[in-house]
């Protein structure tokens, strides 16, 4: 283990300096293949994917978008049938629980080697057959020599590279590897710095020399002390800024699923089944992630507005919250969203320490007719090194922790968040969390909990007693909502 | 009209084609008209159904045997990937009326039943006038460029629901939607077109009328041009002024149509789902289920993580009792306009 992971911080090392290794183009004249993948968002990466066709001319990678629901009752249908035309499927985390129930639609990972197609993967063909340097260029225009992947690694066999936390959400119950993991999410809090030195919270000085992150980051060690933060910030609000629905976060809801995520168990507990142990109604973690979203919506630190709502990407503009609760992927968001704000935002650590939301894992489906070609290709895509590629372009953070103390995740500053050493702050919130079983029904389970947060966050009325909706109450519709979805 | 068609089977279309002995009326009208052009014969027995039978071999496969087997499953705890996989059934638990049981005590059917006709009833009828009004308008003889207007009335009809369900949600936006913005310029405070019920309800109706007006519209339009122009004369020389031919002339002309708009409108209105998915983003309708109509509320079931596929498909048959319904009542009463127009 040590000696690969040696070997894997070597030949980083030498990326890091561009010196790639050049070595002859495999000259197999192999068979054309296309492999099929079914896919979301920005998972499959479209410069890696140019890349890849010029190491394999004779791999096809026929990439098919879609949502990830409606992709989900694909797959459905598709192992029903026990066919179908995917060789590789993005399966989200938040399903994930789904499908370590069902390790038969998949194939097992640790059965798979990897041919020897990616073992000389510095030089490629190009078009009309000549031999050229396979190179990546990065955002800032740098060139990046593209990693290589031996002959006959299996899913054990690179399992030491990855996060065990976040390998864990590609076993199945069975033990099975069904899926590799691509980037991760991490958490953090995502901050106005111009907001904050308004409210007095930090000074100009302070965000100019970059010490203002870790002055906030120190006024919130825990939730709690998160809550009391953001009821000084609303206290130095104007009544013009208060009547216009400007707040400290941008949505209470969120902090529920940072506290759940933090734990080490969630609504199931692993008893070694497929289907898992229920423990929604007992799990005290999931009480106290409820009891303190409420006690923040009390402090009436939030707005009004839901996240991805067409008010929520105005708001990120106008700087209606100071705040917000972000993934390392979310980074690219505001950036989108929100151009203008360039330099205002920074990056604080999460209260409680480290935090997660997303991510997902490449899976080769056990009716693929293809699963060689796909298993190179998910082997080399997902490597530390294409991984960091990944980052450096979209700020997709690596699932791969052997690159954490690389120097391009390591010292990475992101002009945008004020020069903020993300890459740092992530790594090291990530590190801290634990596995978290996620069963079956994990999805429809969060929804109820989020609707019964909701409703109590909304201010609306409960029909039954025609007053606003009480914790209590709204707990307790919860209760029943789940235990239907959970009885058949 | 389509059952009847898959019921006759390729088998008996030829017997049809011989000449027979049956006293079938039918078949003695088709022997009939064979004596009269021999050169039919052959298109009337067999090419017919060689005619048919894309559609009903179709029907057949994506209508009729879904129907069938989301029935069957009605009474399964259905996995689709538990099992033997494919159709088989075998490896699921039959459970006989135990999701229907259980359906009739799920408070979120009635929810859901209370949401889908409370929409249909806010986007039906303002539409309706709406839809009247602009014909009215259009019917205007001194309107020029009729066909342009005719045809913006249609672009609505023709635009993504997605596309409109997302620039509607970004209309109704909470804290800076436009709708919101203009209701402030009158001291309204703002309206959470989302969580609020009934404004969510109304948020919905208002896609569904800007989709569906002008293209109602264009029907009563081409009812209104069918009414004679004595009707009008004759009016006008009674004194009648330009809302007095309205009331008396126009509207009585317009009775069928408007039933046929409301029935049409009715069987749409049951099936309402893009609208409100994408305004609440989640398939449980909000938080109170504020948005849930009766075709989520299948999705939710089967589709939306929840794996429910037998309670969906239960869910599926309750739909069609109450389409059936309100069919009927919806038959009853043109039946009973169809009447009071030949008193």
């Amino acid at each position: 283990m040590k000696i690969k992971k040696l070997a894997a911080s070597i030949a980083i090392a030498g990326l890091a300096l561009g010196a790639g290794v050049s070595a002859a183009p495999a000259a197999t004249a192999a068979t054309p293949v296309t492999v099929t993948i079914w896919t979301f968002g920005d998972v499959i990466e479209p410069n890696l994917v140019r890349e890849y066709k010029l190491i394999h001319p004779e791999v096809t990678l026929a990439l098919k978008k879609g949502d990830i629901d409606p992709q989900q009752n694909n797959m459905i249908t598709a192992c029903n049938a026990r066919s179908g035309p995917a060789d590789v499927i993005a399966v989200e985390v938040s399903y994930s629980g789904w499908w370590r129930s069902y390790p038969n639609c998949f194939t097992d990972l640790r059965t798979m080697k990897t041919s020897s197609a990616n073992a000389n993967a510095t030089k490629g063909t190009d078009k009309n057959g000549n031999t050229v340097d396979v190179n990546y260029v990065d955002a800032t225009g740098a060139r990046v020599a593209v990693g290589t992947v031996p002959s006959g690694q299996s899913a054990s066999t690179i399992k030491s590279n990855y996060l065990p936390w976040r390998w864990e959400q590609g076993v199945a119950y069975n033990d099975s590897v069904i899926g590799i993991p691509t980037d991760v999410g991490g958490l953090e809090v995502a901050y106005r710095s111009d907001l904050m030195v308004k409210a007095g919270l930090v000074t100009a000085a302070q965000v100019k020399n970059g010490t203002a992150r870790d002055v906030l980051s120190k006024k919130w060690p825990t939730w709690d002390k998160f809550i009391a933060t953001g009821k000084t910030y609303m206290s130095k609000l104007s009544a013009a800024d208060k009547k216009a629905g400007k707040g400290f976060l941008d949505s209470v809801g969120t902090i529920y699923a940072a506290i759940l995520n933090q734990g080490t168990e969630k609504y199931y507990r692993n008893n070694g089944t497929d289907q898992g142990l229920l423990i929604y109604d007992k799990n005290p973690e999931i009480k106290k992630a409820w009891d303190t979203t409420l006690k923040a919506q009390a402090a009436g630190i939030g707005t009004r507005i839901g996240q991805f709502s067409s008010d929520w990407n105005v708001g990120m503009n106008k700087g209606t919250f100071a705040t917000m609760l972000a993934p390392a992927w979310m980074m690219d968001y505001i950036k989108q969203q929100a151009p203008d704000t360039k330099g205002k935002w920074d990056i604080a650590d999460l209260p409680g320490g480290g935090g997660n939301q997303g991510g997902t894992q490449l899976t080769i489906p056990s009716y693929s007719k293809n699963k060689q070609a796909a298993w190179d290709f998910i082997a080399w895509y997902l490597a530390p090194e294409q991984q960091l590629q990944v980052f450096r372009t979209y700020g997709l953070f690596p699932s791969t922790k052997v690159i954490y103390n690389d120097p391009s995740v390591a010292d990475f500053k992101d002009p945008f968040f004020n020069k903020a050493p993300v890459g740092k702050i992530y790594s090291e919130g990530i590190v801290k969390l634990k596995p978290i079983f996620e069963g079956k029904l994990n999805r429809g389970i969060d929804q109820a909990f989020g609707a019964g947060l909701g409703r109590v966050i909304s201010g609306k009325k409960n029909d039954k007693t025609k007053k606003p909706w009480t914790s209590k109450d709204s707990w307790a519709m919860v209760m029943t909502e789940v235990k239907k979805l959970v009885t058949n | 009209m389509s059952s009847t068609v898959a019921s006759k089977s390729p088998s008996s279309a030829k017997k049809g084609g011989r000449p027979s002995t049956s006293p079938s009326p039918w078949r003695k009208k088709k022997q009939k008209k064979q004596t009269e052009i021999p050169g039919l014969r052959s298109l009337n027995g067999k090419w017919g159904y060689l005619f048919v039978a894309p559609f009903v071999l179709m029907f057949l496969l994506f209508g009729m045997f879904p129907v069938i087997y989301s029935t069957i499953i009605a009474f399964y705890t259905y996995d689709p990937l538990a099992g033997a996989g494919g159709l088989s059934l075998e490896g699921q638990p039959f459970v006989g009326l135990q999701n229907f049981i259980n359906l009739l005590q799920d408070e979120r059917l009635y929810t859901a039943i209370g949401n889908t006709f409370d929409i249909w009833f806010w986007s039906t009828f303002p539409q309706m006038v709406i839809s009247i009004g602009l014909a009215a308008v259009l019917r205007n003889r001194f309107l020029r460029a009729k066909t342009f207007w005719r045809t913006i009335l249609l672009v609505p009809n023709i635009t993504s629901v997605l596309a409109v369900a997302i620039v509607f949600g970004q209309l109704f936006g909470r804290e800076f939607g436009m709708v919101n913005m203009v209701l402030g310029w009158f001291g309204v405070d703002n309206i959470d077109f989302v969580e609020d019920p009934l404004a969510s309800h109304i948020a919905i109706a208002a896609m569904i009328t800007w989709r569906w007006a002008g293209y109602n519209a264009l029907i009563f339009l081409a009812s209104m041009l069918a009414i004679p122009d004595e009707l009008y004369e004759s009016a006008a020389l009674d004194g009648a002024g330009a809302w007095k031919q309205f009331r008396y002339v126009t509207l009585p002309g317009l009775r069928n149509t408007i039933t046929f708009v409301l029935i049409v409108g009715t069987i749409g209105g049951l099936q309402v789902f893009a609208e409100p998915l994408t305004l609440s983003g989640t398939s449980d309708g909000g938080s109170t289920h504020q948005l849930l109509t009766l075709t989520m509320f299948l999705y939710d079931q089967a589709f939306g993580g929840a794996g429910k596929w037998g309670y969906g498909a239960a869910i599926g048959i309750i739909i069609t009792i109450i389409v059936l319904i309100v069919s009927l009542i919806n038959f009853l009463i043109t039946r009973k306009m169809a009447g009071g127009d030949d008193k």
